[in-house]
């Protein structure tokens, strides 16, 4: 296995145009690593990405877009500023702080856990990747990238730059609530995060919910939305949600938990989520 | 000044922290090889096919053993019932069944690979209750050609599966519960836990002129010796074990695991040292963790609610081969009260063998259990009353003078009820109980304990230069037992600084017999030995320095690093100056010494299989904690944790706090977060430490601790044992609080969010349809 260092995106590119399938990202390698270790990957080719500092940077101004290497730790401190308390939520419970520090949220979206725990947090800002390959440019929403278990539409030659956010309207709070049997360091039993926006008397006006580790890809469930839609948070809307959501979902029995077990977490967290969402809203 | 109870420095600490320490994992030798095993992947099953060849033609393989190159013989702590390699059977996923000896590690495990073995799976023993059953397939078709470890004569109770049985069965039991008023019946079910230690097991061995050399990280280095010695078939003395700085071991680290097959390797290697170290799986997977086991009690009730007779039957799983087992059986017949009167008491502990991993020692050995079985029961008993729960505690507990179902009379029982008023004052219980808020729940609970009463010896040196050496092959496991508490018990007798005491690494071939760090003992075991070897130091130092100071022997003292006059201390010749005088007079000065507590006198026929007939040294425990369960997850924090403990003496406050942070630490992962699950084949579905998940220290509060002193006539400074006390109350009283907060009886450990929220939730359901109507 050979390893190679880009120094510039237009290198990176022409290596993964050249190399292909046999040519593997590696950006903070929490993961590669791992699945090298595991020998769950083969690669014959490493290709490091982690000292392109343009795709390190933050945008605010105007529409919100963060490079593929901004850090789990960059997204926890706050770097994306109000509004995303999902996402600095959910990057803050990406392992631990060695975890955070070289993790990035490119690899998070391009690894396509089930568990991700970024994921969600970007769902409910409508997240779009762009992705670039010497052949182009193209943006899709991030519900349409990630398509499986750890599975996107990512061909082999592209590289993923830039993620880009809604803005969130005013009078819209937003949460991300992991379950994991001990306080820190879990991979997600189930996560959900949620984004809503209210009118002036405290009716829903608009709503986001996505969950993970619930299903083969962590997903919006556009029923659960609609039926939060036109309530206050109260708890019929969200009884009726949670029954909506539970419809989304196909969760398994594995090794950190019971498909019956995340089934009963489930409203209970959407309920929290709600609570959290209004009270954000205000503030 | 005195050392004892201040706070010193750790002599290891400084290596430790700074990456200097070389831990058995780190060692090396010249020339060294390294080893990996093949371990059969299945619980149960026959050798069809084992083939070698493939792995011996690799070029840099040095060596490839099987049954086949080892002695025809069988080796155990206290049954000889395990062969090195599975030779026709294979009996737990993970048992060894070939070894091989490579240039380097990488490709030790690719030859490992590389020998074919082919198993036809047989049925696994796995469920206790099945293995007892008569038409149960035996784990041990052979089991009764096996012979006990100290000859025929010290065999005990077994049969079949039944790896050992001890049954103690007073009269009245029945007559009692035939005129109780009422009768209160519990189960309770535990997992394995895995001692979860940062080194994983490692073992260098090397084959020299006839003799085998072992260098490993070991918590018993002496056990160590015996087992390699007979598994090699030679005598003991023919072993030396050498001991390096451990990264923890719990109990995991007190029987030989990797140690022979290094031994037999490097033999086989003609003589390169080979180097053996297990991955994390194969560490947890073959770990002698603590045993899972099914508790069932039965308590009888007068009008008053008084008990007035129990009946306590303890199953636990043995796994395929007894280690230490066997002789820990009885401990059930010290705990089945609790620390309670209970009236006559039948105990009925099984042991089972199943085609698991063999289970071994866990600081707290059955403890854990037994008092998770006996507190939670008496939970359930006061709240069948309607009564306070401390109150009927305080009811039944213990005296001074209590006499036990063994015959062992407590004169120091009273120390219990210190232990619950010092909760008490910090925690005011009728304080808790009124400010309870909803999911918040509190429990408490208490124990007794022994100090490891066996064998220890140490010598003690004294160089020219006036500065000790202790030669003793105690190890300090990590609790400060050596690097403080013995350090500081030669520095106090010697009056010298600690940081003039070098304690030696163990090494069979140089210090005595050490019975190991197991059972709360260093401390107070070889702290007393060293003190004895201390004490015929100073004789000899008062005797040489009478003639410097031309005074007689007895009117001298030994103090601030000189010998004095006693009254005149301005009259004083330096311990160095005494010691270089020695040295070249009488010759160089060193003191032996040697200690063990004799076992508490007991009743020989109280019970059949009494192995461990009593509990020497005891000590006293009162725990309360306080936990607050997330009604959305069926999570559980625990916010406050309380403990009240007889230490004897403090020798080192940090040593001893620490035993008590992080035994509670254990406890509540045993509690809470830790998962070790076998699955209907035998196998553990937690295999890394991904999915065995140890607390955080987000997960633990910061203990607060009340050390009780009442210092034992017999240890050094009146010390008796600390580190094992603080885990063997955490499972019962945080089960006693999430109970207590969740209003429904959580009966298993761990307790898990999924059967917190499903008890929630039935409650909820219930109170939903009660509401309806
Ligand atoms: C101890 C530990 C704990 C963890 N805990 C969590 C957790 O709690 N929650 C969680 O969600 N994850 C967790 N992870 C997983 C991991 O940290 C995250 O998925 C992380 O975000 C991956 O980022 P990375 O930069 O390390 O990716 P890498 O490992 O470098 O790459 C991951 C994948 O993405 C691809 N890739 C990376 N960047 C790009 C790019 N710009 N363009 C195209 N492809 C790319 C790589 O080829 C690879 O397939 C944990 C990992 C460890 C080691």
């Amino acid at each position: 296995m050979e390893l190679s260092t880009a120094d510039s995106v237009d290198e990176a590119l022409d290596e993964l145009s050249r190399r292909g399938e046999r040519c593997r990202v590696l950006a903070g390698g929490t993961d590669v690593m791992i699945q090298l270790a595991r020998r769950e990957i083969a690669p014959e080719h490493l290709l490091h990405v982690e000292r392109l500092g343009e795709l390190r940077a933050v945008e605010t101004d105007g529409s919100t877009r963060l490079g593929a290497l901004v850090t789990h730790r960059d997204l926890a401190v706050g770097r994306l500023g109000p509004g995303y308390a999902a996402v600095a939520e959910s990057a803050a419970t990406v392992g631990g702080l060695q975890t955070q520090v070289v993790g990035t949220i490119g690899g998070n979206v391009c690894n396509a856990s089930p568990a991700a725990d970024t994921l969600p947090a970007l769902l409910v800002h409508d997240a779009e990747v762009t992705l670039r390959s010497v052949r182009g440019s193209r943006t899709v929403p991030l519900a349409e990238f990630v398509v499986g278990r750890r599975v996107t539409t990512r061909a082999p030659d592209e590289l993923l730059t830039t993620i880009t956010l809604g803005r969130p309207a005013p009078r819209t709070g937003d949460v991300y609530l992991k379950v994991g049997r001990r306080s820190a360091m879990e991979v997600a039993i189930v996560g959900l995060a949620a984004r809503l926006t209210f009118d002036g008397t405290g009716v829903v006006t608009d709503a986001r919910i996505a969950v993970a580790s619930v299903g083969p890809r962590p997903l919006r469930s556009v029923g659960a939305e609609t039926a939060l839609v036109g309530g206050t948070g109260d708890a019929e809307s969200v009884h009726a949600a949670a029954k909506a959501l539970l419809q989304d979902v196909d969760p398994i029995d594995d090794v950190r938990g019971t498909a019956d077990y995340r089934r009963r977490v489930i409203p209970g967290l959407l309920g929290r989520a709600v609570r959290v969402c209004a009270q954000r809203a205000e503030g | 000044m005195s050392v004892i109870g201040e706070r010193v420095p750790r002599s290891d600490g400084r290596a430790k922290a700074s990456g200097e320490a070389e831990y058995g994992v780190d060692h090396a030798e010249p020339d060294m090889i390294w080893g990996a095993l093949v371990r059969s992947p299945v619980s149960s099953g026959r050798i069809t096919r084992l083939d070698t060849a493939p792995a011996l033609a690799m070029p840099g393989v040095h060596a490839v053993v099987t049954a086949a190159d080892a002695p025809d013989t069988r080796a155990g702590w206290v049954l000889r019932d395990q062969r090195l390699f599975a030779a026709d059977r294979v009996l737990y996923e993970g048992q060894p069944v070939a070894a091989v000896a490579a240039d380097t590690l990488e490709l030790a495990r690719e030859a490992a690979a590389a020998v074919v073995l082919e198993i036809e799976p047989l049925p696994a023993v796995v469920d206790l209750d099945a293995a007892l059953r008569p038409d149960a397939p035996l784990v041990h078709p052979d089991w009764e050609s096996y012979v006990p470890a100290l000859g025929p004569d010290a065999d005990y109770p077994r049969h079949g599966n039944l790896a050992a049985e001890s049954v103690s069965d007073p009269p009245g039991v029945d007559d009692a519960f035939a005129r109780a008023h009422r009768v209160v019946t519990d189960e309770f079910v535990v997992q394995r836990q895995y001692q979860a230690y940062i080194e994983p097991k490692s073992a260098v061995g090397i084959y020299r002129d006839g003799r085998f050399t072992v260098h490993t990280a070991h918590q018993f280095p002496y056990n160590v010796r015996d087992r390699v010695s007979q598994f090699l078939d030679v005598r003991p003395s023919a072993v030396r074990i050498v001991g390096h700085t451990i990264g923890g071991g719990f109990g995991a680290k007190l029987d030989a695991a990797l140690e022979p097959y290094a031994a037999l390797l490097s033999k086989a290697a003609r003589g390169r040292a080979v180097k053996l170290v297990n991955t994390r799986t194969e560490d947890l997977i073959t770990c002698p963790s603590r045993e899972g086991a099914i508790t069932r009690v039965r308590s009888a009730l007068d009008e008053d609610g008084t008990i007035i007779a129990r009946e306590l039957e303890v199953i636990a799983d043995n796994g395929a081969y007894s280690g230490e087992m066997p002789w820990l059986a009885s401990i059930a017949l010290h705990c089945a009260r609790g620390v309670y009167r209970a009236g006559p008491t039948r105990v009925t502990a099984r042991l089972v063998y199943t085609n698991t991993a063999p289970t071994g020692a866990f600081r707290g050995v059955n403890g854990t259990y037994l008092y998770h079985a006996v507190e939670r029961h008496m939970d359930h008993i006061a709240a069948e009353l309607g009564v306070d729960r401390r109150e009927y505690r305080l009811r039944h507990l213990f005296d001074d003078g209590e006499e036990l179902l063994n015959g062992q009379v407590l004169t120091d029982a009273g120390i219990l009820r210190e232990g619950f008023e010092a909760i008490e004052a910090a925690a005011p219980w009728a304080k808790l109980e009124a400010e309870r808020r909803p999911y918040r729940g509190i429990g408490i609970a208490a124990a007794w304990w022994l100090t490891n009463p066996m064998p220890g010896t140490a010598v003690v040196k004294l160089h020219e230069d006036g500065t000790a050496a202790v030669i003793t092959a105690a190890t300090d496991n990590g609790s400060g037992a050596v690097s403080m508490g013995v350090t500081q018990i030669v520095a106090e007798r010697l009056g010298i600084p600690p940081s003039d005491v070098f304690v030696t690494l163990p090494d069979t071939d140089v210090a005595g017999f050490d019975a190991g760090s197991q059972g709360s003992r260093t401390t107070r075991i070889v702290g007393k030995a060293s003190q004895i070897a201390a004490d015929e130091v100073i004789t000899k130092l008062k005797d040489v320095a009478a003639g410097l100071l031309e005074a007689a022997a007895d009117d001298l003292e030994v103090a601030d690093g000189t010998v004095r006059v006693k009254g005149a201390p301005g009259t004083s010749v330096p311990i160095a100056v005494v010691a270089a005088t020695a040295t070249n007079t009488v010759g160089p000065i060193q003191g032996t010494g040697s200690f063990v507590t004799p076992f508490p006198d007991f009743n020989p026929g109280c019970a059949t299989g009494l192995m461990l007939p009593s509990f020497p040294t005891p000590t006293y425990h009162v725990h309360l904690a306080e936990v607050e369960v997330d009604p959305v997850t069926g999570t559980v924090q625990v916010l406050r944790y309380l403990v009240a403990q007889e230490v004897g003496a403090v020798i080192s406050p940090d040593g001893t706090y620490g035993q008590v942070m992080g035994g509670v630490t254990q406890g509540i992962g045993y509690a809470l977060h830790e998962s070790l699950r076998i699955g209907e084949d035998g196998r553990y579905r937690e295999r890394t430490l991904e999915s065995y998940r140890l607390p955080l220290a987000g997960d633990v509060p910061r203990v607060e601790f009340f050390p009780l002193e009442h210092p034992d006539p017999d240890g050094p400074h009146g010390a008796k044992g600390v580190g094992e006390g603080p885990i063997l109350l955490p499972a019962a009283v945080i089960a006693n609080a999430v109970s207590d907060a969740i209003g429904r009886p959580l009966n298993n450990i761990p307790i898990t969010p999924e059967e917190v929220l499903a008890a929630l939730q039935t409650a909820e359901l219930r109170n939903d349809e009660e509401h309806v109507r």
